[in-house]
């Protein structure tokens, strides 16, 4: 493999009978940010946790940054941050106390940050409650805590699992920024999300995962030229006419999402009762 | 609307109610697919037969006890018999509560119940309890032993009976809705904690001040009768004083009891419906904190964390971190005070007929024995290192340290507060005895020097292989995994009967530097041990990771 941010051979993950992630290749480049999708169920989390250590592979291997995750974790942990999807926030501490640790655990020196924890507090809005303990804080108020720690020691890879849910369009519109800013500073960045108008919005390359099996990769460019070149098939397999009619049209991520997933087709159906 | 179950409400509220059963009994139905709710329904069939003896027991002895005191013209005496029962029916629910999940019955608004079902599921869903079950069947027994032995009483012992238990109930329901309030707040439940903490050390008290009461001049009996007037004007008190009343033909007195006690049901009624209307109107009990404007901004200046010599910046980060931990738990700061306390209450400790106490007579072993207590506290956090992490413990496998570096740490961490205890019980012994003698004050540092790597050796490894989540700040529902607390019971036994052991040689042989020197060659084994296992850290997590993580991640 070459020096990709992240890239993964055969990545494999099994619970019992269950093939939650099936010989999943993926390539993410530097500097891009990239969107991983999939239905509820599809694998994404169990890929993000594999990337990022929380889960061991049943099979395949991953480097990031060129380096082999499972030979060298602490020096693959020390360049990347992570969101992970329960946010993994020690509740009995303040705001400032748990970025303050984070950053030393990090191996930032204690002024470096206790200075960039004051930064964060400030930039996403955090500072004006400092007795306050973590436990006590909004879900939206979590999330950007818990960003604020994947980036205190300025990551060349971040981890994003479904970083803007539950979290109001203002604090949102931080995150946004912030990231968009790190990206052009030349960092990588990896999210999953639910909230396709966001992924569509911000991210240059998507891949899409279902049944645990990746089902497209690449550009969004590349991605609706892939779904393009299927519809006159489709069309002739019987899919609705409608499907066919918006290809003349620019797809958005949702109609190619729904197209890849095969999610399409249920949008029609109705509930007796609702009318 | 359509499918709606038509106009009748009364109609729609036993629908809901069936719903609500069917629902319950479906939850009940589907724990039963895992080993572990099968075991627990095992172990309820136990404990309801449990009861059930108890309860038919207990019933047969009170309906016998009131027999006989109806019988020799003792009716006022029944007040002996309500208030167990009302004790029991008060305070089993509370112990209960502290350690068992309660349902939420919150979640029931979000549907469109009245308020006036919403009400009765609330009284009556609680009151299907074990409580209620033997309070009532105790109840029966009462007052079958009253009407057989004085038949024309039937009809009072019957209503005032009725009255009481309602009495209970209502009071059981109120007490446990305003307990439910103060437990749904983290501060609040932090103070009840305290509150329930500093009770049962208080217990702890009671054997030796009865003990001091007997030497005293002044009798029990005279505390009794000093409480009389007040006993007479509580529910035990009022029903039994109503059913004398009416039995000696004092009807005017009779009545207006019965009608205090009334007063007291509905009182309960008035504080339940305060309690559950509340609810209904959908109070707000979130403490989650809201965000202020940057112009209330109170800042404070972010102070660097701690430095400590020849210590790496994330140790002493985790050190910090654990101790910030430990500081903001009231329960878990007493539960580290407790040896002192034991060491108090080994003093209070009267000499009984004319021997010294344990302590009082060997106060050389008042030092070890603190030690020992110290230690056996602490295995609560040694035997559960990443209990109070919490989902918390996500950071650790994806920050750039070794686990074995954090759990060094937190041994780090154990050790300081095990010393800082060390020092403290040696000054409390000092104080309360006399001052510990050097050969033994030793001997014990040689002792702790054994137990303590073995315990952090075994402790670390199940903190890992049996994790449980812990909350710091509340009291109750904190047992570790089962197969914890039997290893570390185990252990203890084991470690205490080698250091027992040691200790009995150097005293039998009048030389306790043999003891001093026994222990700390098993003390350097048990370091290399702790190494070993220290060693065995990072694979054990990392094959151990996905358990880990899921079972202290749980809601």
């Amino acid at each position: 493999m070459d020096s990709a941010a992240v890239s993964t051979e055969h990545l494999t993950r099994t619970f019992g009978q269950l093939v939650a992630v099936q010989d999943v290749n993926l390539r993410v480049a530097s500097g891009q940010f990239f969107g991983f999708l999939g239905p509820n169920g599809a694998g994404k989390s169990t890929t993000i946790k594999m990337l990022t250590g929380l889960l061991a592979p049943t099979a395949g291997r991953i480097e990031i940054l060129g380096l082999d995750l499972t030979a060298n974790p602490v020096e693959v942990k020390r360049q990347i941050g992570v969101v992970p999807e329960g946010m993994g926030l020690f509740g009995r501490l303040t705001g400032a106390e748990y970025l303050n640790f984070v950053g030393r655990m990090y191996g930032l020196d204690r002024e470096t940050s206790a200075k960039r924890t004051a930064e964060l507090l400030d930039f996403m809005q955090l500072s004006s409650q400092p007795k306050t303990l973590v436990t006590d804080y909004s879900h939206g108020m979590q999330k950007k805590l818990a960003l604020a720690a994947a980036v205190i020691h300025g990551p060349k890879i971040l981890f994003l699992d479904e970083p803007f849910e539950g979290v109001d369009a203002i604090a949102s519109g931080t995150l946004k920024a912030m990231l968009q800013r790190m990206i052009s500073h030349g960092a990588t960045i990896f999210l999953t999300s639910h909230v396709l108008e966001i992924v569509e919005r911000l991210c240059s390359h998507v891949a899409i995962i279902h049944h645990g099996r990746l089902v497209a990769q690449g550009s969004l460019e590349e991605l609706r030229a892939g779904v393009e070149a299927q519809a006159p098939e489709s069309a002739a397999s019987g899919e609705p006419a409608g499907a066919a009619v918006r290809t003349a049209e620019k797809l958005t991520l949702e109609e190619i999402f729904l197209r890849v997933v095969g999610g399409a087709r249920h949008a029609d159906q109705e509930l007796s009762w609702l009318g | 609307m359509a499918g709606m179950s038509g106009p009748d409400s009364r109609a729609r509220e036993s629908a809901q109610f069936a719903a609500i059963a069917r629902v319950r009994w479906q939850i009940f139905i589907n724990s039963l697919r895992t080993i572990r709710g099968r075991l627990e329904a095992v172990s309820r069939v136990f404990v309801g037969l449990w009861f059930g003896i108890g309860g038919l027991g207990g019933a047969v002895a009170l309906g016998f006890a009131s027999a006989f005191f109806v019988g020799h013209g003792h009716v006022e005496w029944i007040a002996f018999l309500l208030w167990p029962v009302f004790l029991f029916w008060q305070l089993f629910p509370i112990i209960a509560t502290a350690f068992t999940e309660t349902f939420d019955s919150s979640n029931l608004l979000r549907f469109p119940l009245s308020y006036r079902s919403f009400f009765i599921v609330r009284l009556v869903y609680g009151s299907l309890d074990p409580a209620t079950a033997i309070g009532s069947l105790w109840l029966l027994g009462l007052f079958i032993g009253i009407t057989v032995a004085d038949p024309p009483l039937f009809l009072v012992a019957a209503l005032v009976l009725l009255i009481f238990g309602a009495t209970n109930v209502l009071l059981a329901r109120t007490i446990f809705a305003w307990l439910e309030r103060w437990l749904a707040q983290r501060r609040t439940r932090e103070i009840m904690g305290m509150i329930f903490f500093l009770i049962v050390i208080g217990v702890q008290f009671i054997g030796p001040l009865t003990a001091r009461f007997r030497h005293s001049h002044v009798a029990p009996t005279q505390y009794g009768q000093a409480l009389l007037p007040f006993e007479r004007l509580l529910p035990p008190g009022l029903a039994a004083a109503s059913i004398a009343q009416f039995l000696h033909g004092n009807f005017a007195y009779g009545i207006a009891t019965f009608l205090l006690l009334g007063v007291y049901a509905a009182s309960f009624f008035w504080f339940f419906h305060v309690r559950v209307l509340a609810q209904f109107r959908g109070e707000n009990l979130s403490e989650a904190a809201a965000a202020r404007p940057k112009s209330h901004a109170q800042k404070l200046p972010v102070r660097p964390g701690w430095n400590i010599p020849f210590v790496s910046g994330p140790t002493a980060a985790i050190f910090q971190k654990e101790l910030t931990y430990l500081t903001r738990s009231g329960p878990m700061l007493f539960t580290l005070l407790m040896p002192v306390v034991i060491l108090l209450i080994f003093r209070m400790t009267p000499a009984r007929n004319g021997a010294n106490s344990f302590m009082n007579g060997a106060p050389d072993f008042a030092f070890p024995i603190g030690a020992a207590y110290a230690l056996l506290m602490l295995t609560n956090l040694i035997y559960n290192n990443f209990g109070a992490d919490a989902s918390g413990v996500q950071f650790w496998f994806v920050s750039p340290a070794r686990l074995r570096e954090v759990v060094r740490a937190k041994n780090l961490v154990h050790v300081t507060i095990l010393a800082a205890e060390m020092v403290i019980i040696w000054i409390a012994v000092d104080l309360m005895f006399r001052t510990p003698s050097f050969d033994y004050t030793i001997a014990t540092v040689a002792a702790v020097l054994f137990a303590a790597p073995i315990n952090f050796a075994i402790g670390n490894l199940l903190s890992i292989s049996s994790p449980k989540k812990i909350d710091f700040g509340t009291f109750g529902r904190q047992r570790a995994a089962s197969t914890t607390a039997f290893s570390a019971l185990l252990i203890q036994a084991g470690m205490f009967g080698i250091i027992a052991l040691a200790f009995v040689i150097g005293v039998h042989l009048h030389n306790l530097w043999i003891t001093t020197g026994a222990l700390l060659v098993l003390a350097s084994f048990a370091f290399v041990g702790y190494n070993a296992a220290l060693r065995r850290i990072d694979t054990l997590a990392l094959t151990r990771r996905e358990s880990f993580i899921s079972e202290l991640s749980k809601a």
